[in-house]
């Protein structure tokens, strides 16, 4: 395994914002990590790139605890690599922002040259070597942070969000490259992304993050929604019924088909005939229930199955059983729009 | 008016005539000013270094403290280091007192508040991503702290100017710890002092003039850097 995290924690003051109990990443492979802002995945990719350190837990690269000393960290610094949402690139000319690397690695004078033009003919701008940065357009810093990464060659390529305020075609562009790399150079990637289409293209794995915590399955609680504009307030429809939902990342436009991931373990449900005072109160009927690890999932039709996680105390205080007639609340924290 | 038209008129001449009087106190204050200014910054811009990379107790109170003695008159330093180095004081066998030495000591105290929190401010400034990304493109410690030096180098320069704008335009130190002795240690403002308190203006505003000249060319060599430097950061 590249890498694995157990009972990881990141906290900030009293907040905790990453909560992974387990995780493992393999090498050579593509993982896309999906969640709204503030889910945990810049913290999580942080971790990956040694630039933080864990609250608790244990984090482990090729089979070895990671020590937070700096002559360590700055040993598998040098073979993972992160680009940031919003690459800061040094004063200076392009070529020299890409040769810092290979400068601080002691790279020789020829072996440079010949990675950084290679590097520079990958994000499409070789005739930018010898510009200033300054100036250069968002999708030109990307690609030229994008750049800088790969030409060091590093076992690991962390992406924050790299297509982020970046026009469709150079979109394109740099998905075209994080998929080169890791096919020519095997180069295990770890992205993070709010498009699932763009997870479903490139990734081997897709992970979702709600909360600071790894959401099970990706794969359930997925329904199409339609946002529709009713006065002032746009709100999200699945099928006839509203969902509640915030939009932080300004996803979110009139008259669009989208995809919702509802958590769980964020719905909650009633008797019938106390309709939910805090969600939107659908009427539901259950249909399936089964034990798991310590939680109840109960299987509720909404119109579509939606699946919710109940805690063992939670569901003995109050028992549901099949055909009951339910409402359920669904918090708005539990909405995730997937574009 | 005319005192002053007649003063410029006759400081003008004396600039032209290379009075050797005028240039050995224009020496001797670049000499004192800009050996102040480099030990400032040999131990102001580490400092700022460490005040504004790390978190630690007490931080915020040397901060504080810094700021409070940005404010400390040039006679209160002169006082302290007189206290120490007069014959009567703990270094007064080193017979500094009335030398260029003195006032170099007193200039020191003067900007080491100058250049430490000037560089905190310019350290302060550079976005945190600038260190990750050091970081993550794998430089060590030491190499990220260079890059941030890079990118704070305008504020840098600047804290480094201003303290020298401190020093060679400050006459207290100068006057209490050197002692105006001419050739040795009257520098361009206690020469200016003097030459008012004896009523003669010519000197004293070609002095004036001088200071006001260096004033300009430093800050024109800063602005010069400053467009020679922009595109050659790494």
């Amino acid at each position: 395994m590249l890498y694995e995290l157990t009972n990881v924690t990141r906290t900030f003051g009293s907040r905790t914002v990453l909560e992974i109990d387990s995780l493992s990443f393999e090498a050579r492979r593509i993982y896309a990590l999906i969640g709204p802002n503030g889910a945990g995945k810049t913290t999580l990719l942080n971790q990956l790139a040694f630039l933080d350190q864990p609250s608790s837990g244990q984090l482990c690269f090729q089979s070895s605890a990671v020590s937070y000393d700096h002559a360590t960290l700055t040993r598998l610094r040098r073979q993972v690599v992160m680009v940031d949402q919003n690459p800061i690139l040094f004063s200076g000319s392009v070529w020299r922002n890409i040769e810092f690397g290979l400068k601080v690695r002691k790279i020789p004078l020829q072996e440079r040259r010949r990675r950084i033009e290679y590097a520079l003919e990958r994000v499409t701008m070789a005739d930018f070597a010898h510009r200033d940065v300054h100036g250069l357009s968002g999708g030109e810093v990307k690609r030229v942070a994008l750049a800088r990464a790969l030409a060091l060659e590093p076992k690991v390529l962390l992406c924050d969000e790299p297509t982020a305020n970046v026009d469709r075609e150079h979109q394109e562009i740099i998905l075209k490259i994080l998929s080169h790399a890791n096919s020519v150079r095997h180069t295990t990637i770890i992205f993070s992304t709010h498009y699932l289409s763009q997870s479903r293209q490139l990734a081997h794995r897709t992970l979702l993050l709600q909360n600071g915590r790894l959401s099970k399955n990706l794969e359930e609680n997925i329904f199409g929604v339609r946002l529709v504009r009713r006065g002032d307030e746009l709100q999200c429809c699945l099928g006839d019924h509203l969902l509640p939902f915030t939009d932080p990342d300004g996803l979110a436009g009139e008259n669009r088909q989208m995809r919702a991931h509802i958590d769980p373990a964020q719905v909650r449900l009633s008797p019938v005939e106390q309709k939910n005072s805090t969600g939107s109160g659908i009427a539901g009927r259950v249909i399936a229930l089964t034990w798991e690890n310590s939680k109840i999932r109960i299987t509720v039709d909404i119109g579509p199955k939606l699946q919710v996680l109940l805690g063992e105390q939670e569901f003995t205080a109050r028992p549901y059983q099949v055909l009951q007639e339910v409402a359920v609340g669904i918090d708005a924290r539990g909405v995730t729009l997937l574009n | 008016m005319d005192l002053l038209v007649d003063s410029l008129k006759s400081a003008l001449l004396l600039l032209l005539s290379f009075d050797p009087e005028l240039f050995e106190i224009v020496g001797v204050s670049l000499n004192v000013s800009f050996f102040s200014t480099l030990f400032a910054a040999l131990f102001g811009l580490p400092a700022g270094f460490f005040i504004a990379f790390n978190t630690f107790r007490g931080k915020r109170l040397i901060m504080t403290c810094l700021n409070t003695l940005l404010a400390l008159p040039t006679v209160v330093i002169g006082l302290v280091v007189y206290s120490l180095i007069s014959r009567r004081g703990i270094f007064g066998p080193l017979e500094l007192l009335y030398t260029q030495k003195a006032i170099i000591i007193g200039q020191i105290i003067l900007i080491v508040p100058v250049v430490t929190t000037l560089t905190i401010a310019a350290i302060s400034r550079i976005d945190q991503r600038y260190r990750n990304t050091a970081l993550t493109l794998g430089a060590t410690y030491y190499q990220m702290g260079w890059v941030i030096f890079l990118e704070a180098r305008f504020g840098i320069m600047a804290a480094l100017i201003a303290a020298f704008g401190r020093v060679i335009a400050e006459v207290g130190i100068s006057m209490m710890l050197g002692g105006n002795a001419k050739g040795f240690t009257r520098t361009m403002t206690t020469a200016m002092a003097l030459e008012y308190d004896k009523g003669e203006f010519v000197l004293a505003v070609a002095l004036g003039l001088v200071l006001m000249t260096f004033a300009f060319l430093v800050n024109l060599v800063f602005h010069f850097l400053q467009g020679r430097l922009k595109s050659d950061a790494l």
